[in-house]
């Protein structure tokens, strides 16, 4: 699983993931992921490119969210594939999390 | 390659340790590739992976020779995961469905894996027998499952190779 770093304009970091989301990825993106949810405030994590997720990411997602809240920053998903939509929502985390299908509304979102 | 009959098994024995998720992931994939639809490999892929890390990780004590075997068998629209493991006693299917949570402050992490896997199977049972946990999980393809005409399963027969 692949982690890459993009600092957007208005303080926003956009953190895109791809490949597995399961056991294997969540524990290789674990540590990166929760150092730059430590380090900053407005956070959006692009999962276009996830095409698994299993619950060792969504603990990952839910502990970085946890997190950037802590911290007074939001953190926001985007683009989750349809399954990965799927598996989200099935664990509560559509509730807990804000899911937006566009970099222009997930920025609107942590802008406000 | 050889046209592969209706009813179909393999049979995958696994060590504990979490490295071998990744095995077990390749190895789900290899069989559902062309003989369910991706909505159903992905439910497979997923509920397996839960049903596996769960034993891997709470199956035992550190030093217990746990072993862990993984059958797929495809029989027509129904595709039946069975994971036999000889750990610790532990039931799924009496696990309490989690509690939602109201705000992110208040949310409980973990306890989602046997959740995603009453959701995501069609059935699932549990026996304890001779020592050992079975647990059997069901799988229909969506047309199956809605009651819809079986041509509409059409993907599920006999493929070539596909092109690399």
């Amino acid at each position: 699983m692949d982690i890459s770093v993009d600092d957007l304009a208005g303080g926003i970091t956009k953190v895109a993931l791809r490949g597995r989301f399961d056991t294997t990825g969540a524990v290789v993106v674990e540590l990166p992921f929760n150092k730059i949810a430590t380090e900053k405030q407005k956070i959006m994590v692009d999962l276009s490119a996830v095409n698994f997720l299993a619950s060792y990411g969504i603990r990952v997602l839910l502990v970085g969210a946890k997190i950037v809240k802590n911290n007074g920053g939001n953190l926001v998903i985007l683009c989750p594939d349809n399954n990965v939509a799927k598996v989200l929502k099935t664990a509560g985390m559509d509730a807990l999390i804000p899911i937006h299908q566009s970099e222009a509304a997930a920025t609107a979102a942590l802008a406000s | 390659m050889i046209a592969m009959a209706n009813n179909e098994a393999s049979r995958l024995v696994l060590r504990k340790d979490v490295a071998e998720l990744k095995r077990l992931a390749g190895w789900i994939e290899g069989f559902t590739r062309k003989r369910t639809s991706p909505d159903v490999s992905f439910a497979v892929q997923l509920c397996l992976e839960e049903a596996v890390a769960n034993i891997i990780m709470y199956g035992g004590a550190r030093d217990d020779p746990l072993e862990i075997a993984v059958e797929l068998e495809r029989n027509g629209g129904n595709l039946v995961a069975r994971i036999e493991d000889n750990g610790r006693q532990f039931d799924p299917t009496r696990a309490l469905p989690p509690v939602p949570a109201r705000s992110l402050e208040e949310a409980k992490v973990g306890d989602v894996g046997i959740h995603l896997m009453r959701s995501f199977a069609s059935g699932m049972d549990y026996e304890r027998r001779d020592g050992r946990n079975r647990l059997t999980l069901r799988f229909l393809e969506p047309a199956v499952r809605d009651g819809r005409n079986r041509l509409t399963l059409r993907f599920l027969e006999p493929a070539g190779e596909p092109a690399e």
